[in-house]
């Protein structure tokens, strides 16, 4: 199961793919309200086609990107990691850890996104018609304003889509290459049926609950990396001590270290002939048959610290500061989310005059992540 | 009178200078064995402490003739470590306080103290001695004795007799290994590997022959842990002993001796003496756990023809293939014993304990040594002798009736070859199983060799079985264990308590043994647990460490539940941070951005 399904794989692809659904729904929203079939028909045809292209050719960018460097991945990988396999999958588990945990936050968001994308859209626009007006009749300019409808929409998807390369690349170190595909797939199919239904505007707080299991599910499974990846690091400490001998008992005596053993079942072993329901137990909660204390106790502080991390998050956004600082000026909660928009505004899509008034100061927040 | 005559005898014997022994029927010879630290370096590679005797290492080769009272005065100078002697291979009938094993027939000597070991050598052969104190003797205590044999059926058909011996050989001292092999860190119990092989305790062992001549070999393994493989190229070897037993000659290119096995062959030399030959030893590499790169499992010595020609390098062999000393057949003729009267299992494996550590089993049971040695409890507990329950739960005790015929079955569930070796007998092989074939099943026909071979230490191969049988005539208390010494340690032994209630009547142990115990601070009396009161009752016997937990502890429950505990409180939280909704603030100033942004279009 975990060696055809890599489960971090597809909730990293579900958030990127939808992400990018939602932005390409905005924009054809957009299209509809602004200019709409039956104003001009013709522009509005085109447009629409500019919009599809765009999202085409991101996409196939990203896909060839994404192949080329996680095959190189593989390809060198493969030689260079085989030997310390468990110092390997330790290091790649925290690094997957941390992927997951910031990114996992942002799919709470996800239904929201949609406002905020048009927002942002309205601000590219707005600037849009400020260069127009001061404009020099650069050709390459141009260009782009006359392309702005493709422009938008491949440089989004470029952009989501190299970061969940990224993503699962970091994601996927420690994963057996041939559990990426299925993932990928479940992933983007996943993401394109939410994203639809967004769109649709369906029933947002059934979405919401949706979103809230995904969410958790995906934090499951970053809590139970995190305690593998401690567990691997121990188990390559014990293959030193027991000059590599452990390796060749299985699951039974003598595979474990006694004095870090925090319990040992001699069954439902993840590891041993692909696991079985055990394997499918491993990758969604990080089940072991032989927990250590070191695997123990950072499940527990990952949770500690995930708990706590929330909690500073609702605080922020209930009032305004985080715990234990002082509040801020009132206008807080507007510079945030004129902060965010203009983020996205750095994402190729050209800026705007409007952070010219919310330019009082720079707030940072864990919910940047979001975007 | 006879007795008082044969007392003279040997008075007057203990007189006559020492060459002149062998030709009369029974001496007294008196050995003073001062056993100490002295340093040496058999192999070239390190020099290291050894525990020699009266300051010399190697250990003498004792020269003993059939029939001869053997006084050992052992006195342990030592200073950091007990001793004790065993004399591997002597039936000890009526002297087993004599044998030697601490825990089973004595007590340990301890530093600065003295034991007398006295018997009578009533059989021939070639033996060897070496402590029997946990791990001690690898450390160099150990060393080759000759009973002569003045019937000897193959006087005669040799010019001269040579004896000599091969070994493993550890640089580190026992303590320390052991200590690292009985240890968490090591759950496969991978043994230590010997750094080198010895012949006669050095890499460079020289034999002068004369062409023509023919030689009596006198070969013992004392090593600690591997087998060996021995061939002398270009001649054959006529077998006509293994372990005290004449056989009917027997041709060998090439023998295999586990530790603690003997073998006796002739040798006859070229005629042409033109050129040297090697003779090989080469350890069994299947027993190492990891070959280290740099091992030289092999040594050579040299039969040489001519000093002044070279010695030949040793020539590679393509494979091992060793005479199997199931085809032996012993030269008294003596038939199989075709039925048992009393026959039980072994059942070997190795297993770890509580303490993380692996540990070898008899029908899982590890031996722990008791609290009062085995033969102490048997002179002192009475009717209750008969009652295996009196030597505790963790000595694989079995109570053998006089002149009944022993099967022990032997199953090994274990890859490797064991080499067992019973104390107080040598006993027939009946059956050997062929590497893999699992455990002995009675139920099949097997048909057993009409005068099956005698010895007393027999190797059974991986994952198989062996059935021996002998005869219950010899009252005492008998190990049978694994000559490995690593697994000796580490508790693969079982006791045979023989006749116990006619040992209670013809057995008493001198007053010097007992001092040793007062020295040990050994009980002497009373059941394994020391309990002289209610004998069958074992509280505070020694016990082997607790069995690993089978599946979860408090811990472990403790653990699980404080972790499924801490993934709701998350779930629970992000479920929080996920259905609030976004703060009123937050709200508006969106609407308020949206519509200026609107606005502006």
């Amino acid at each position: 199961m975990t060696n055809v399904f890599a489960i971090p794989v597809f909730f990293i692809c579900f958030r990127e793919c939808l992400e990018t659904v939602i932005i390409v729904s905005v924009l054809l929203a957009f299209l509809k309200q602004s200019i709409g079939p039956d104003r001009d028909r013709f522009v509005y045809k085109k447009l629409v086609k500019q919009v599809w292209a765009g999202v085409g050719a991101g996409l196939l960018i990203c896909i060839i990107i994404g192949c080329g460097m996680i095959g190189a991945f593989y390809g060198i990988g493969k030689d260079t990691f085989s030997g310390t396999e468990d110092l390997w999958e330790g290091i790649f588990g925290i690094i997957a850890t941390i992927i997951i945990t910031l990114v996992g936050a942002a799919l709470l968001r996800v239904s929201k996104l949609q406002d905020k994308w048009r927002v942002k859209l309205a601000n590219a626009l707005e600037k849009q018609d400020v260069r127009h007006k001061t404009s020099s009749g650069n050709r390459f300019k141009l260009w782009c304003e006359k392309y702005a409808m493709f422009l938008l929409p491949f440089i989004t998807v470029l952009r989501e889509g190299l970061e969940a390369v990224v993503f699962i690349g970091g994601v996927g170190l420690g994963l057996p290459a041939e559990s990426f595909p299925l993932a990928v797939i479940c992933g983007l199919l996943a993401g394109i049926l939410i994203g639809y239904l967004i769109y649709r505007g369906g029933n947002s707080a059934k979405l919401q609950v949706f979103l809230i299991i995904s969410t958790c599910f995906l934090y499951l499974v970053a809590a139970g990396l995190f305690s593998k990846a401690i567990w691997f690091l121990q188990n390559h400490q014990w293959s030193k001590i027991t000059g590599g001998d452990a390796a060749g008992t299985g699951s039974g005596a003598g595979s474990y270290n006694i004095k870090q053993s925090v319990w040992h079942v001699n069954c439902c072993n993840p590891q041993v002939n692909g696991g079985g329901g055990w394997g499918v137990f491993n990758s969604l909660f990080g089940w072991t048959n032989s927990a250590t204390y070191g695997s123990v106790i950072s499940y527990n502080i990952y949770w500690l610290g995930v708990i706590v991390a929330f909690a500073c998050m609702l605080y922020y956004e209930k009032k305004g500061h985080w715990p234990l600082m002082k509040a801020k000026a009132r206008e807080a909660d507007d510079e945030y989310l004129e902060k965010t928009s203009s983020e996205g505004g750095s994402s190729g899509v050209v800026d705007g005059g409007l952070t010219k008034e919310g330019d009082e100061g720079v707030q940072t927040s864990a919910r940047e992540i979001q975007v | 009178m006879a007795l008082s005559l044969s007392n003279f005898l040997v008075c007057l014997l203990t007189l006559l200078p020492k060459g002149l022994l062998h030709s009369v029927d029974a001496a007294t010879v008196t050995h003073d064995f001062n056993v100490g630290w002295v340093r040496a370096n058999p192999d070239g590679m390190a020099e290291r402490p050894v525990i020699g005797i009266n300051g010399q290492w190697p250990l003498p080769l004792l020269n003993f003739t059939k029939g001869d009272r053997v006084i050992v005065n052992l006195h342990n100078q030592l200073g950091n470590q007990s001793t004790s002697a065993h004399f591997h291979g002597l039936y000890q009938n009526g002297t087993n306080d004599m044998d030697g094993p601490v825990g089973v027939t004595q007590c340990n000597i301890p530093p600065g103290h003295s034991m007398t070991y006295n018997f009578t050598v009533d059989q021939h052969g070639t033996y060897w001695y070496h402590s029997h104190t946990r791990g001690q003797y690898p450390d160099g205590w150990r060393g080759q004795f000759i009973v002569h044999d003045p019937e000897n059926p193959y006087r005669g058909q040799f010019d001269e007799e040579v004896a000599f011996t091969v070994s493993d050989w550890y640089h580190d001292e026992m303590p320390g290994l052991l200590a690292g092999f009985i240890n968490y860190k090591n759950p496969t119990g991978a043994e230590p590997v010997p750094k080198s092989a010895l012949m006669n305790d050095t890499t460079d062992f020289t034999m002068a022959v004369e062409p023509g001549k023919t030689y009596f070999f006198r070969l013992t393994n004392i090593g600690a842990f591997a087998g060996q493989y021995f061939w002398i190229e270009g001649h054959t070897m006529k077998i006509i002993e293994v372990d005290g037993v004449y056989t009917e000659p027997a041709e060998a290119d090439m023998i295999y001796l586990t530790a603690a096995q003997r073998y006796s062959f002739l040798v006859t030399a070229k005629d042409d003496s033109s050129s040297n030959f090697a003779m090989v030893s080469s350890m069994d590499e299947d027993l190492f756990d990891v070959v280290p790169p740099e091992l030289n499992p092999n040594v050579t010595g040299w039969l040489m023809y001519d000093a002044s020609a070279p010695k030949p390098t040793a020539k590679f062999v393509d494979a091992f293939r060793p005479f199997d000393d199931f085809s032996l057949q012993p030269e008294d003729g003596l038939e199989l014993f075709d039925h048992a009267d009393y026959s039980f299992n072994l059942d070997l494996k190795m297993d770890n304990l509580g303490d993380g550590a692996n540990y070898a089993f008899f029908n899982d049971i590890t031996y722990t040594t008791p609290v009062v040695p085995t033969l102490y409890s048997v002179l002192t507990t009475g009717d209750k002798a008969d009652d295996p329950t009196v030597y505790g739960a963790y000595t694989n005790s079995h109570v053998l009736k006089k002149n009944d015929i022993i099967e022990l079955i032997l199953n090994s569930n274990d890859p490797g070859k064991h080499p067992f070796h019973l104390h107080g007998h040598n006993f027939q092989l009946v059956h050997r199983g062929a590497a893999g074939a699992g455990f002995y099943n009675a139920s099949r026909e097997h048909s057993f060799p009409a005068t099956p071979m005698r010895r007393d230490t027999v190797m059974v191969n991986p994952n198989s079985n062996f059935v021996i049988r002998f005869r219950a005539d010899n009252p005492g208390v008998w190990l049978f264990h694994c000559h490995i010494n690593w697994h000796l340690d580490t508790g693969l032994a079982a006791t045979m308590i023989e006749i116990p209630l006619e040992l209670q009547k013809t057995l008493s142990v001198p007053e010097d043994h007992l001092d040793v115990c007062r020295a040990s601070r050994t009980h002497t009396s009373g059941n394994a647990a020391g309990n002289t009161v209610d004998l069958l009752d074992l509280n505070g016997q020694n016990t082997s460490p607790a069995p690993l937990p089978a599946g979860f502890t408090a811990r472990g429950i403790v653990a699980l539940v404080f972790s499924c505990l801490s993934a709701f409180l998350g779930i629970g939280m992000i479920a929080w941070y996920g259905s609030a909704p976004l703060g009123a603030a937050e709200l508006e100033s969106a609407k308020r951005f949206i519509a200026k942004a609107g606005g502006t279009k």
